[in-house]
């Protein structure tokens, strides 16, 4: 248009047109520019400390009065906090913009209070620029009739009939928004019919309107956009073993920004500042790690300079951003990471108390391990951040497979368990800190973890059960992996952290008699239990017979867990009764209730991982009970040296306490009881039994028979069992008598096992 | 004292937080609630908080103010195509620079002897001090 009619016009009628025109359409640009790069008012994403509170117990909805009108808002999830009145959330940015108008997919940004006056200048410059194209091309073609055929007349005519097919949905919407702004109003709250019953406590009358919009400060940036290339976050994060002392600050204003050198260009635009939000992550860690100290290489800088520098940088970028070019293609990448990094934050909270935990720790060589794989972490944020997520939750939980003191962690250590065990040799006691802050951020995975069984393993439950079917699977195949020796002894540990716990809440259930405190038992989730087992049956079990053993049990599991949801639960206490025992005998008196069997069992199991030794211990501790569950057990367990995970596994099943061979005499007298008892800790001992058992002969039909019975446990039970059947490839004579409903097994070494289905 | 308050930064992520929430009454114009937080009963007297908040305010009540001066920076802004915001900041942002220095000085003053520390606002996003 300019090119073909311009020189025309500007003979034609005056030589402004082409001067008002590329005023207009100068514009038009700058508005839609600023539209488009502005940010649009983001709200950053609550710290943690902030939300604590809210996060689990929050309603919904809270309601505020504005003006005398009641105003409900609304908890955001992604968010962290209460939404302020007007602001929405918006999904394609996944943020939650003040005031929020509507997301333009023609400006591929937020509409929100920041941008709104460009965004409707916008509109209007482009209408008003639209009926200019319109009108002069008009002129031109009414003024060239003579030579309709020619070539300019034709372009021109072009020209003019794309600008009157855009120009109706351009007026249109200029003409919406010219009422909403009369009204007061955005563009979310008229579509979804808000302020329908009139009442709008925004409004400041239309003319306040109007001077509201086009005449209202500019609103701060409350997220500074810091696009960071990859290599100078990564520098970033690689330096922070130098210390470099951060201050805490805003985290928009955070020195380390300078002070690393990175290229700040902040854009005076819509692109969401995840990559800030990672970045003052980052800084927190890095504060954290770095015991926060004043930087020496920093600038002293006061806040307000700070300020001033970024604003500085901020129009450095601002300049930047007017160029699209250099926008736009940061801003794709800036929505990817997004996502990604609204979901770090956690994660990176997480490697930053790792990274705590690990330079408080004991081995250098894990220190740094940790230390690299949190750098790793966090030099990925940008990259690749689901991998990151995952790889950091599973470093989180392999890292400290110890580190069980609290049940939560115990907890979270067994769910790791579960989902993928990997022998760590190096367990680098990591305080319990990396894990309470990776528990965190789980929260929201996990139910909260709060420091009662029942609650831990409901977590856990919940953690375990969507995942029963294939979990199991996983889990034993992950159990056949890890390293036989270390399993043990993480399950052991965790088997102490639950014997804690179960400790410290008394065994209600426990009774001698199995009857009564069976029920009770079964509510913690037997998960936990089954991860233990798991880890036992992994140390013990070869990876193969595993494999068969899944085989054979997985149509069992699944069965088995559908049975009883119940189970579970007492299964991980009984797993925590485990634990204590392993790590005191004497609590396992203390223990004794149904689940002393198992703890028993759990108990030697973890605590060696040979089978044998923890058989024997645990029969030794078993026989401590008085409780002829106990003592089944424990005969069982005696037995079954050989088939030490066996014993393990030997979950007392419902009446019927697995334990390699040595329940054979007495678990018919167990074994009636064990069904009060509480299946689930049978169950997975006999689980664990049953694994090993299995391995010899096929007996993972007998496992598969003896899961029935019980439910979940038999979930992991038969990852057990199969481990344990794989270590009892002894051949361990498995004793058809399984299939009864006592049945009597006999395990590896000729131990025999009872079963009751 | 920079120093210090650097210091009592850095405990402050370790530090009990009590938030301050925004006061919604007056529509979405940025003021605080001056309600007496009651966790801070026995740390600090409760005049001293409150005209603390109140003097926030009427800061970001003056940053949103639209009066002459934001109406020509506006105007500006427009004929420039906007590059006026490369050199120049805007009236809200003065503004927040104002509120920064006070936070600090009440902050240096009044606070860090009793073992507080004052957040900007600005770091959580407006929603909380």
């Amino acid at each position: 248009f300019l090119l073909h009619r311009c020189p025309w016009l500007t003979k034609a009628i005056s030589p402004a047109i082409p001067v008002y025109n590329g005023l207009v359409f100068l514009f038009v640009l700058a508005n839609f520019s600023m539209a488009t790069f502005m940010d649009p008012g983001v709200f950053p994403r609550a710290d943690e400390d902030e939300d604590k509170d809210d996060d689990f117990r929050a309603p919904l909805y809270k309601n505020v009065e504005i003006k005398g009108i009641q105003v409900r808002m609304k908890w955001c999830a992604t968010c962290h906090f209460y939404r302020p009145p007007r602001c929405s959330h918006c999904s394609v940015c996944d943020n939650c913009v003040e005031d929020f108008d509507h997301h333009c997919p023609w400006v591929n940004n937020c509409i929100g209070r920041r941008n709104y006056r460009y965004f409707f200048l916008f509109l209007l410059s482009l209408s008003t620029h639209m009926v200019g194209v319109f009108t002069f091309g008009l002129i031109f073609v009414l003024n060239h009739m003579e030579k309709l055929g020619a070539a300019h007349t034709t372009i021109t005519m072009a020209v003019m009939c794309v600008a009157g097919l855009f120009f109706i949905p351009v007026i249109g919407l200029t003409g919406f928004h010219i009422v909403l702004v009369a009204r007061g109003r955005t563009t979310n709250e008229q579509v979804t019919g808000k302020f329908r019953g009139g009442v709008n406590p925004f409004t400041r009358g239309c003319c306040g309107n109007v001077e509201h919009v086009l005449c209202s400060p500019l609103a701060p940036r409350l997220l500074f956009l810091l696009m960071v290339t990859i290599e100078r976050l990564i520098r970033y994060i690689v330096e922070p073993k130098k210390k470099q002392a951060v201050s805490v600050k805003p985290p928009f204003l955070r020195p380390d920004l300078s002070e690393r050198q990175i290229t700040v260009k902040i854009s005076d635009n819509g692109i969401q500042a995840n990559l800030n939000r990672s970045k003052s992550k980052i800084s927190l860690e890095g504060l954290e790690d770095k015991s926060m100290d004043v930087q020496p290489p920093l600038p002293p800088k006061g806040d307000p300079s700070k300020y001033s520098e970024l604003t500085g940088q901020l129009g450095a970028s601002e300049e930047g951003g007017l160029s699209p070019k250099l926008i736009s293609p940061p801003t794709p990448a800036m929505y990817k990471y997004r996502p990604a990094f609204s979901n770090n934050p956690k994660v990176h909270y997480h490697a930053a108390p790792e990274q705590i935990s690990m330079q408080e720790g004991h081995s250098q060589g894990a220190l740094i391990e940790e230390d690299g794989r949190s750098l790793d972490y966090q030099s990925e944020p940008s990259l690749d951040i689901p991998s990151y997520r995952k790889s950091s939750l599973h470093k989180t939980y392999q890292s400290s497979p110890l580190q069980i003191d609290s049940f939560a962690i115990s907890s979270r250590s067994l769910s790791l368990k579960s989902a993928g065990r990997r022998g760590t040799d190096k367990v680098p006691l990591h305080p319990m800190k990396s894990e309470g802050a990776a528990s965190t951020p789980y929260k929201s995975i996990f139910s909260p973890n709060s420091l009662s069984n029942r609650n831990g393993s409901l977590s856990y439950d919940s953690l375990l059960n969507p995942m029963s079917p294939s979990g199991r699977k996983c889990i034993a195949h992950s159990a056949v992996g890890s390293v036989g020796y270390h399993s043990p002894y993480l399950s052991a540990k965790m088997c102490h952290l639950r014997g804690s716990e179960l400790q410290r809440q008394p065994p209600q259930s426990f009774s001698p008699v199995l009857g009564g405190p069976a029920p009770h038992q079964r509510d913690p989730s037997p998960v936990r239990y089954d991860n233990l087992s798991k880890t036992i049956m992994a140390s013990i079990q070869e990876r193969k017979e595993m494999e068969e053993r899944e085989k054979l049990l997985h149509s069992h599991p699944d069965s088995v867990f559908a049975d009883s949801g119940v189970y579970d639960t007492p299964s991980s206490y009984s797993l925590q009764q485990v634990s204590t025992l392993s790590e005191d005998p004497r609590s396992m008196a203390m223990r004794y209730g149904s689940r002393d069997n198992l703890t028993a069992a759990t108990s030697f199991s973890t605590r060696n991982p040979i089978l044998q030794s923890s058989v024997s211990s645990l029969s030794s501790a078993m026989t401590r009970a008085p409780r002829t569950s106990t003592t089944s057990l424990q005969a069982d367990l005696a037995n079954n040296n050989v088939q030490a995970h066996q014993a393990l596994q030997g979950r007392v099943s419902n009446g019927s306490y697995k334990s390699p061979g040595h329940q054979v005499p007495s678990s018919p007298t167990g074994m009636p009881r064990s069904p009060s008892y509480g299946g689930p800790k049978a169950v997975s001992f006999v689980n664990t039994v049953e694994i090993t058992e299995v391995q010899s002969v096929g007996a993972q039909r007998d496992d598969m028979q003896l899961k029935t019975p019980h439910s979940k446990i038999n979930g992991q039970p038969k990852g057990i069992t199969r481990l344990g059947s794989t270590s009892s490839s002894q051949g361990t004579p498995v004793s058809p008598a399984r299939h009864s409903n006592v049945k009597k097994v006999s395990g590896v070494g000729g131990t025999t096992y009872e079963i009751s289905v | 004292q920079v120093h210090s308050l650097q210091e009592l930064r850095r405990s402050a992520s370790l530090a009990t937080k009590v938030f301050v929430q925004r006061d919604y009454s007056d529509g979405t114009t940025c003021q605080f609630q001056t309600k007496f937080p009651p966790e801070l009963e026995s740390r600090i007297e409760r005049q001293l908080f409150e005209e603390t908040v109140k003097t926030l305010n009427s800061f970001y009540a003056e940053a949103e103010k639209i009066g002459g001066s934001s109406y020509l920076e506006g105007c500006l802004a427009c004929a420039t195509a906007y590059f006026i915001f490369l050199c120049m900041e805007t009236h809200y942002e003065k503004v927040l620079k104002k509120i920064s220095k006070y936070i600090q000085e009440q902050n240096e003053k009044i606070y860090a002897p009793r073992g507080l520390l004052l957040t900007d606002p600005l770091e959580r996003g407006m929603r909380v001090v």
